[in-house]
């Protein structure tokens, strides 16, 4: 029985792409440290819109560096052939491909999630009406990561990616806009408690299932796929 | 003794939208080596591709060292050492990065031959991939399949673009894999004089069909040119395996394929003098079968 070399695939990218992840990951704690020391000196409006900003950049740049880097490049500077030609299907470099760039995202959203609630809840910066609809701020990152990382797999193209990019980029400000304009979100934003109605669970719940069929049908179609260079 | 066959390609299609590799058939043994010889498009690419389970035929079935493609592809790409003349490796990495990574996947990696290869090839294990020459990146490909001790080596167009110090040394070192007698080699070229000289089979390609397939000694066997003399305007006999005519007054090279010791009789016997019959080198024979197979589809579209 042939052992799937998933693990070497997953290793190599990570190894490969150590460099950058690390400069992300360093970016990400300078970032955090900054708005440790702007607590409290400048007033709240200011420190929640460059908090948002600081929080999500090194993240997002590092999940969309990463996929370029590994889906679209991969094929664009031609090592695909180099390892299409190790024993690995199709659906075995997918899922190298998925087990990669996931987890080096989640772990920057986590964090980015973490400090976000520790500045806005922890230290009082946000009422906790306004909970539901951050978990729903960053599942929308969320979703429209895995939508641009799909696209990347499913297409490998450097345009198309690009462009998804730029849709789902302005795609997600407008879908939350869209949202905290629903009555049974903007109702409870601003009290002192966090509603979980069945609108705010509903939209939860959606952004959930976006994402999990949003990865298992980039790793159906690839399973399909007879031709890959 | 019945010798296992290293790959089975047998009626194998796979249609583009402006190409189409049509109805192949394509075997050798295990231990021999197969040289493709096609025009820039001909399809050669596009038969190693699918012998590597990279592309799926629409049609046909293709065996590699036993295993049904694309099927059982893991199985077989772990006895089979690829190299293809549009495969990178990754820049910003050593090639010890890849040797490493290539170790990790192989058991059958040996170490000892890689350092042997380093050192005949000249390279240095610290060297980053992305300051090496072109002849040094194939060299290194050439390493990091050779060590991995394939059953099965497919190299597409390995030469190209290569001096002719470095494709001497790469042809020397696919030659000396072959001392392991169940080695096989599958590999394409524009450069006959590459694949003349290192295989055992010889197929033709052009226009996504094998116009040509045998071994090389009938290959160069069967091809000759014949210089005539039409001192009396006679007519030229009406042969099958004629393949082209050159005429220059009362001069005449005739090309045949199917060359037997009765050839130059025919011609004889139609008032023909004979002044010569010589052999062709495999580049003749390559550019003839091609012309005549152009000349043969531009009839078929006509009719």
């Amino acid at each position: 029985m042939s052992i799937s070399i998933v693990p070497q695939l997953v290793k190599k990218d990570l190894l490969l792409w150590r460099k950058m992840i690390l400069i992300f990951g360093l970016a990400n704690l300078i970032a955090i440290g900054i708005l440790a020391m702007l607590y409290g000196r400048v007033p709240s409006w200011v420190f929640s819109n460059l908090g948002f900003s600081l929080l999500i950049i090194p993240g997002a740049a590092c999940g969309m560096a990463l996929l370029m880097q590994t889906n679209v490049f991969e094929k664009v500077k031609s090592t695909q052939p180099f390892i299409m030609s190790l024993p690995v299907t199709v659906k075995e470099f997918t899922l190298a491909k998925l087990l990669v760039n996931i987890p080096v995202f989640t772990a920057f959203w986590l964090v980015m999630i973490s400090a976000s609630f520790y500045f806005c809840f922890g230290l009082g910066l946000f009422p906790m009406g306004a909970l539901p609809f951050m978990v729903m701020v960053f599942l929308g990152i969320f979703v429209a990561y895995t939508l641009i990382l799909s696209v990347s797999i499913l297409f490998q193209s450097l345009g198309i990616t690009v462009i998804a990019i730029m849709f789902f980029e302005m795609g997600t400000p407008a879908y939350l806009w869209t949202v905290v304009y629903l009555n049974p979100i903007s109702d409870y934003i601003y009290g002192s408690e966090a509603v979980w109605n069945s609108t705010a669970l509903t939209i939860v719940t959606i952004q959930v299932l976006v994402v999990i069929f949003t990865v298992s049908a980039t790793y159906f179609i690839q399973s399909r796929k007879r031709d890959f260079i | 003794m019945n010798i296992p066959m290293a790959v089975e390609c047998q009626g194998i299609s796979k249609i583009y939208p402006h190409f189409q590799l049509q109805n192949v058939d394509l075997s050798f043994e295990q231990g021999t080596v197969m040289g493709l010889v096609g025009p820039n498009g001909a399809g050669k690419s596009t038969i190693l591709r699918l012998v590597m389970g990279l592309l799926g035929p629409d049609s046909g079935s293709i065996k590699v060292l036993g295993n049904s493609m694309p099927a059982n592809q893991v199985s077989a790409k772990r006895n089979i050492g690829f190299i293809s003349d549009d495969m990178r490796l990754y820049e910003s990495e050593t090639i010890a990065f890849h040797m490493d990574f290539i170790k990790s996947i192989f058991n059958s990696w040996d170490d000892e031959y890689a350092t042997t290869l380093l050192q005949r090839f000249n390279l240095t294990k610290q060297q980053k991939v992305k300051g090496l020459s072109h002849g040094q990146r194939v060299k290194t490909t050439l390493l990091l399949a050779l060590a991995r001790r394939p059953n099965l080596l497919v190299f597409d167009e390995p030469t190209t673009g290569l001096d002719p110090v470095v494709r001497k040394e790469v042809l020397n070192e696919m030659m000396s894999s072959l001392e392991d007698e169940t080695r096989s080699i599958l590999f394409s070229s524009h450069n006959t004089l590459d694949i003349e000289q290192i295989s055992d089979y010889i197929t033709f390609i052009y226009g996504g069909r094998i116009i040509e397939s045998r071994n090389k000694e009938d290959f160069l066997d069967s091809w000759r040119r014949l210089r005539l003399i039409n001192s009396n305007s006679c007519q030229l006999p009406n042969l099958p395996n004629i393949r082209s005519i050159q005429k220059s007054g009362q001069l005449c090279a005739v090309t045949v394929t199917n060359y037997e010791d009765t050839t130059p009789e025919k011609f004889t016997n139609a008032g023909f003098t004979v002044d010569t019959v010589e052999r062709l080198t495999l580049e003749e024979i390559f550019l003839s079968s091609v012309h005549y197979a152009e000349r043969t589809a531009k009839k078929e579209t006509i009719s």
